[in-house]
């Protein structure tokens, strides 16, 4: 035993000392974190104010455009303004999350009498606290945003709920700017006047000028004069297109007004038109599996359901890392011939286990802290409310659940580690060792593929064959255990993979001895079937 | 006196190759013992059957009184014939390592290491990374890591070959030491004057097969006794003489020396008395002795240069 353990410990400190393990470690968190914060360092600092040239020929879609796009600067203003207040009131937050009822409903209306109450500039006097203006959020109805009172109102409102000290708000870029069309164009002049003027500007070959500073202009909008006919097409000029969000919002804009010019040509109420879309039939989920009276399936279940697709991958990624482990060792050990001097102190057998369990300790302990960083970073980036992360973890694991997934991964690792450690034996190179992996990587991917389908026929058939298909079945039967697969294939294929890691752990040791020993070329499958026969080699 | 190593009737077969066939020998507790036989000879399966890495066709082993290497393997140190190291551990690493691997405490191996390292002049390199050293060097690692928990038996496969003439001298400085220590020693090698000079028993294989065990006098007496002479008209004396068994020309490019091959009773003395009686004007009289390389070469001369043409 203290030879394994000594073998293990050499294993896992010479890994533990490679870059690579470090890098590993470090590089997922960082991944996790950039994944968190590029887009919104995207959002905040990414996308400069994008400058726009509307030319409208109808009077009508041009204010409605352009009171979209104060709409979506207001949204944006407000949003950042809710980022800071939830910033700077963090610590008094956590506390009244435990003992306020949030109710968004009631809230709106109190928003909606408390502003036209109170003049713009006396913010502080409001019944509301940051909690409360935090979590509005995305509540806020858009006719509020636009009557210019009222935001004024807002904005103060939440300005007054900063405490002391807290830094100065910096009001972000706008989304967008319009720019007037220069001195010798109107409205009035034609289409291919005005492009022909703007091109150069467009292409981004000349600044343009606007009051007092030279600005890159993004696009240029011409809405033509029957517009809500339907008949005739905005012109819309730029060269960037993948920022689709100008355009979008200027034709939905128009659109929605084109359809509530039709509803009253046609005599129906707007409002009615509302009412009715908003119709929605609900189902509810029942699972006969549940104890009577808790049939029905909530979210949770359905996370349930999916949340062994997390431990497949971790398996997956488990295997994968040990393997080009515990390929290279070997292979150095034997190319180095170092395994001799190896044999003369320990048994293959116990080199072989030392090796797995060293390498499987470093596995292990990556993904410690791969889940511990993710966890941290969680928690961090959402403030202290999110113990729901650990809650979440909690309330889908159970404990028969998570004996199940300890169980299936040990084995379901073991499995391919000893797997790998006697390929590693008979190769001298790792180029030798590809010929060997080819197909076993091949028959890894195929739980990979089915991971998301299983889920929807859990203890169908194909499922249910899977499992009994040794390479397979630890994925398979992770992928099912929380659809209740029946006992009988739980405990019937839970021997099998503990009879199936035996098996290889016996061919691997024995291809091991002989293996290791041996240079030259790597040995043909008989002659390594005769290798498992002959006892005295 | 016990004996450290036996082997009886032991057979070796990969395939239809015998690579050992049916060698038996033994070696003296305490003694320092060469083993001795051309490229190919089965040397260095018979060393891994000796510690249990191979298993024997057939045949008994028999190491430090018990059937079986690995159970007294924390009492044994092996230098294998092809040297390796870990490229990422240290000098002081690898040895504390492999003697942790014999049983040895930790704490305790890793002074050793160091003390090791220092005696045998590589303490300025106790902290380089093995990929750091020389290739003498990193043997001289590896031959410190197989005696590093003081073994009562030392196996050390070529411990001779890739080091300079100065490190081969250290070489045989750590094998008299562990000799001085009451440690038997058994190493292979082809180079007869590292045997001649630090050895007391030889055992000679070639083609798998022994071809002697005993000590190096035993060995030196296998040859038969020489003389070599030179002198005017002498060839017209030595048919008359008494207890010459044949008389060739000596072929080593010296004009008119004789080598005769004497009976073993013959004493030299009165040889050379014939000589003067026989009023020879002897140039040259000369007792050969021989070296072990040459008894090699007679023991195992012609099955080396078969095992060369193979």
């Amino acid at each position: 035993m203290i030879r394994i353990y000594r073998v293990a410990l050499r294993e896992y400190m010479e890994n533990a000392k490679t870059k690579g393990f470090w890098i590993g470690i470090l590089l997922f968190p960082l991944m996790i974190w950039l994944m968190l914060e590029v887009p919104r360092f995207l959002e905040e600092k990414g996308i400069p104010t994008r400058h726009v040239i509307i030319v409208a020929k109808d009077d009508a879609a041009g204010d409605i455009s352009r009171q979209r796009l104060t709409l979506l600067n207001r949204q944006k203003s407000l949003s950042s303004l809710q980022q800071h207040l939830a910033k700077e009131t963090a610590d008094q937050r956590a506390e009244m999350l435990e003992n306020t009822e949030f109710d968004a409903a009631e809230l709106l209306e109190k928003l909606e009498e408390g502003l036209s109450q109170i003049s713009p500039d006396a913010g502080a006097i409001n019944p509301f606290n940051p909690e409360q203006l935090v979590e509005i959020g995305d509540l806020v109805p858009d006719e509020l945003l636009l009557n210019d009172f009222r935001w004024k109102a807002l904005k103060n409102l939440l300005l007054s709920q900063l405490p002391e000290g807290s830094a100065a708000f910096v009001e972000p870029e706008l989304r967008f700017k319009e720019v007037s069309l220069p001195g010798d164009l109107t409205s009035e002049s034609t289409n291919e006047e005005i492009e022909n003027a703007l091109r150069p500007y467009l292409r981004s070959e000349k600044l343009f000028p606007s009051n007092d500073e030279n600005v890159d202009l993004f696009a240029l909008v011409i809405i033509p004069e029957n517009v809500f006919d339907g008949e005739s097409q905005i012109r819309f000029w730029s060269t960037n297109l993948a920022d689709t969000d100008l355009l979008d919002a200027i034709t939905n804009s128009l659109s929605e007004h084109a359809r509530n010019l039709e509803y009253e040509k046609r005599e129906i109420s707007t409002a009615d038109v509302t009412e009715i879309a908003a119709l929605r039939i609900r189902s509810n989920n029942f699972n006969p599996n549940k104890e009577a009276g808790e049939e029905k399936v909530g979210i949770r279940d359905k996370i349930r359901q999916y949340a062994p697709i997390g431990f497949v991958y971790l398996l997956w990624i488990a295997i994968f890392s040990v393997a080009q482990m515990l390929l290279n060792n070997t292979i150095e050990e034997k190319s180095n011939r170092i395994i001799e001097v190896l044999l003369s102190s320990v048994t293959t057998n116990e080199l072989l286990l030392g090796k797995v369990f060293g390498v499987a300790a470093v596995g292990v302990t990556m993904q410690l802290a791969w889940i511990g960083s993710m966890i941290t970073i969680l928690r961090l980036k959402a403030g202290p409310g999110a113990e729901w992360v650990v809650d979440l973890m909690a309330a889908v694991i159970s404990p028969e659940l998570l004996i199940g997934f300890i169980f299936y991964f040990v084995t379901g690792y073991l499995f391919y580690a000893f797997l790998f450690a006697g390929i590693g034996s008979v190769c001298n190179t790792i180029k030798d060792a590809q010929n060997f992996m080819g197909p076993i990587m091949l028959i890894l991917m195929v739980p990979l593929g089915t991971m998301m389908f299983i889920p929807n026929d859990p203890n169908g058939t194909i499922a249910t064959a899977m499992s009994w298909i040794p390479p397979w079945s630890p994925f398979i039967m992770m992928n099912r255990m929380a659809a209740n697969p029946p006992m009988s294939d739980i405990v019937g294929t839970g021997v099998m993979m503990i009879v199936s890691v035996i098996m290889v752990f016996w061919i691997s040791s024995r291809v091991f001895r002989v293996g290791v020993l041996r240079t030259g070329q790597p040995p043909k499958i008989l002659e390594l079937l005769g290798w498992l026969r002959s006892s005295n080699s | 006196m016990a004996t450290a190593i036996e082997l009886k009737n032991v057979i070796k077969r990969f395939g239809e190759f015998n690579a050992v066939d049916d060698v038996s020998f033994s070696v003296k507790e305490g003694a320092i013992c060469g083993f001795l036989g051309p490229n190919g000879a089965g040397k260095t399966t018979s060393i891994r059957m000796i510690l249990d890495i191979l298993r024997p066709t057939s045949g008994s082993i028999s190491i430090l009184g018990e059937k079986n290497a690995s159970l007294v393997r924390d009492r044994i140190g092996y230098l294998p014939e092809e040297k390796g190291l870990y490229k990422k551990m240290t000098a002081a690493g690898i040895i504390a390592y492999f003697a942790t691997l014999k049983g040895m405490p930790k704490k305790e191996a890793r002074s050793i290491a160091r003390e090791l390292l220092q005696k045998y002049g590589l303490g300025s390199f106790m902290d380089h990374k093995c990929e750091a050293l020389s290739k003498g060097m990193g043997q001289k690692v590896q031959v410190l890591a197989s005696i590093a928990h003081s073994p009562d038996l030392v196996i050390l496969d070529e411990p001779f070959s890739g080091l300079d003439p100065v490190n081969q001298e250290v070489m045989e400085e750590v094998i008299r030491d562990l000799k001085s220590q009451g440690k038997t020693v058994l190493f292979s090698t082809h180079v007869m004057s590292h045997a001649e000079r630090i050895c007391e028993d030889i055992v000679v294989i070639a083609a798998g097969k022994l071809a002697f065990n005993g000590t190096v006098q035993q060995a030196k007496a296998i040859l038969p006794r020489r003389v070599r002479v030179g002198g005017e008209s002498i060839e017209e004396v030595i048919p008359s003489l008494d207890g010459i068994v044949s008389c060739t020309p000596l072929q080593d490019g010296r004009e008119g020396v004789l080598e005769l091959i004497v009976e073993e009773t013959t004493d030299s003395r009165n040889l050379l008395k014939s000589f003067f009686d026989a009023g020879i004007a002897l140039d040259i009289f000369e007792v050969v002795k021989p070296d072990l390389h040459e008894i090699f070469v007679h023991l195992v001369g012609e099955d080396a240069r078969e095992a060369a043409h193979r």
